[in-house]
């Protein structure tokens, strides 16, 4: 029956059309909602999944990377100090204004790490060495910074927080949530850029522990040992994180809102057209009828039709989403679109296609057989 | 030899709230193995909705229906399709072909219900087209053919399931003199040299002399027949 309803649709050329746009750009919206909304969550946690190590321990009731609140940094010593710890390092990340050389100022999020192990670094450099950061008044700016910041080259000077630092070296895919250009530091430097990092505190405790421990049990080990912290699995961390842009800024909701209404609009466009092609076909699906066909047989046909849909819409949102992968990557943002977003999108599609195809399969199976002896 | 259609008393009461409508009133009638029967009525009469029954694809609201010697009235709806797929077929005034499909992929649509085997139904239905003489048309579509041709195709299509029993309602009734008599032909010959079944509802006069029988309708009723002299 799958070639019956290919004739059907390639019989019809104008109608397809319109549906195959339909179900483009349901479908397109589909997948740049999903890829955006994964791009943004990707760019979230994008530090701590890039940073070595298994545990990470905030501030009490840390909710985000991003807005994590200073910690004692003795603690650092009590969780080297606990079984099951290979090794531990500190990492501040605190939120800082930068002088633009038209005078104006940005927010910037300062990223100190030890430059020695390279902990909690910029992990892809397209010039200059994370260690550079070493001893002075340097720092490595992403490339993404451009946008925000202006043209940056290694040897630049700016002024953060009425200090003068060197640029030393330009990263590569860094980018945050909250699109604040990343600028990496030394510990020591971020320590004394000053704002709310005093000189005697850090922001995060990353911790790897020992080939022969489970992190659950290091995790328990350090909530013990460390009082007035909160102490996560890098994976729980990021996704908590993740969950914080997701529901606390209605960020999830939104792009839900729009892949359900865009799903809708797929849904309505596709139905519409094949409930029109259906009922313009009755007396033929009621001749199929009268001929022996069972309802099921017609059914095929008319499901069929929408898989056809379904799948020629989402070769072409696909390559259309491909291409926009690229222009977005030009504005500075990322959009995901990996094997799991094709497949999600693929089942959605199909599921809004052959939902759509339903109130065909009711008119079918409540055809008038007096229509077919009508001339 | 057991008959291949018999009704008793058939009846069709179509109900639209309170009122009734009396469509089919006790028809009774038997129709033979490669009997031609020409069923003849004004419009309204309820011919069709006698053909519906006949066919078996509206259900009577009483009296009694063999086909065959299976009681139709007793077969749930599921097996409905069963019985005309094994026993009838159709043709229609308004031919009813599907526009996208070409004349060899319309009389092949029956054989694929039918689940015959792909190199069998080719050769089935390329026969079967150029015996209604559309052997140079077989790839055309439907819009590319005259009404002679169109219902030449449809009767094709009704001869693919090989059924012993064959409805046409009107099968001239969209076509011009020396076509539907070519028409009538055909149907005429499917009774006598294929020992069809076959019932013909028509207005057209001029085909009376091709049919075996001839029953009168009018109100629902036969209210009368006539045996044809060969």
């Amino acid at each position: 029956m799958f070639h019956i309803a290919l004739r059907m649709l390639t019989y019809d050329k104008v109608r397809s059309l319109i549906t195959l746009l339909g179900v483009i750009f349901a479908v397109t919206l589909i997948f740049s909602q999903i890829g955006i909304y994964l791009g943004l969550m990707q760019a979230s946690s994008v530090l701590i999944d890039n940073t070595p190590g298994d545990i990470w321990v905030t501030s009490k009731n840390s909710r985000n990377f991003d807005f994590a609140h200073p910690i004692p940094e003795y603690m650092y010593y009590h969780a080297l100090g606990t079984p099951g710890v290979e090794w531990a390092e500190k990492l501040i990340v605190a939120w800082n204004v930068i002088q633009l050389k038209d005078g104006s100022t940005e927010q910037i999020e300062v990223i100190g790490f030890n430059p020695d192990t390279g902990i909690g670094g910029p992990w892809r450099m397209k010039a200059g060495d994370p260690g550079a950061v070493k001893n002075g008044n340097f720092a490595i700016v992403d490339e993404s910074a451009v946008r925000r910041l202006g043209k940056i080259d290694i040897g630049d000077y700016k002024d953060v927080n009425r200090k003068r630092i060197q640029i030393v070296g330009i990263s590569e895919g860094v980018r945050s949530f909250t699109t604040a250009p990343l600028v990496f530091t030394s510990y020591n430097l971020a320590q004394r850029l000053g704002g709310y990092i005093s000189p005697d505190s850090t922001v995060f405790i990353i911790v790897k522990k020992l080939p022969d421990y489970s992190v659950r049990d290091v995790v328990a080990s350090l909530q013990q040992r460390l009082s007035g912290v909160d102490v996560f699995t890098k994976e729980d961390f990021s996704f908590r994180t993740r969950m914080y842009w997701t529901i606390e800024t209605g960020v999830g909701f939104s792009f839900l809102l729009t892949i359900v209404i865009s799903f809708l609009v797929g849904m309505l466009i596709v139905g519409q057209t094949i409930y029109n092609s259906t009922v313009e076909h009755l007396k033929e699906f009621g001749t199929m009828k009268a001929l022996g066909a069972e309802n099921r047989d017609i059914y095929q046909i008319i499901f069929a039709q929408a898989i056809l849909n379904a799948l020629f819409g989402y070769v072409a949102s696909l390559v259309i989403t491909l291409i926009s992968v690229k222009l977005y990557d030009m504005t500075g943002m990322t959009m995901v679109v990996n094997w799991q977003v094709n497949l999600m999108t693929l089942v959605l599609t199909i599921i809004m296609c052959l939902l759509a195809a339903v109130i065909s399969i009711r008119k079918i199976r409540r055809i008038d057989p007096a229509i077919l002896f009508r001339g | 030899m057991e008959p291949a259609i018999v009704a008793c008393g058939l009846t069709k009461i179509y109900k639209e709230g309170p009122v009734e409508v009396h469509a089919v009133g006790g028809v009774d009638i038997t129709v033979n193995e490669g009997e031609l029967i020409g069923l003849f009525g004004p419009s309204g009469s309820g011919k069709t909705t006698l053909l519906s029954m006949l066919g078996c694809i509206l259900r009577p609201t009483g009296g009694s229906l063999e086909v065959f010697g299976n009681d139709v009235i007793a077969i749930p709806e599921d097996e409905m399709p069963w019985i005309r797929k094994r026993y009838i077929s159709f043709i229609f005034q308004g031919f009813n072909l599907f526009p996208a499909l070409t004349v060899f992929e319309n009389v092949m649509l029956v054989l694929e219900l039918r689940k015959a085997p792909p190199d069998d139904a080719v050769r089935r239905a390329e026969q079967l087209i150029a015996e209604v003489g559309l052997a140079e048309r077989s790839s055309f579509l439907p819009r590319d053919l005259s009404g002679g041709q169109k219902q030449r195709t449809a009767i094709a299509r009704a001869l693919a399931a090989d059924s012993p029993i064959i409805i046409a309602d009107e099968p001239t009734g969209n076509l011009d003199h020396s076509n539907g008599v070519h028409i009538m032909q055909l149907l005429r010959s499917l009774a006598s040299e294929r020992r069809k079944s076959v019932i013909v509802a028509t207005h057209d006069s001029r085909t009376q002399g091709m049919f075996d029988r001839i029953l009168y309708m009018e109100d629902g009723e036969i209210f009368g027949q006539k045996e044809m002299v060969k």
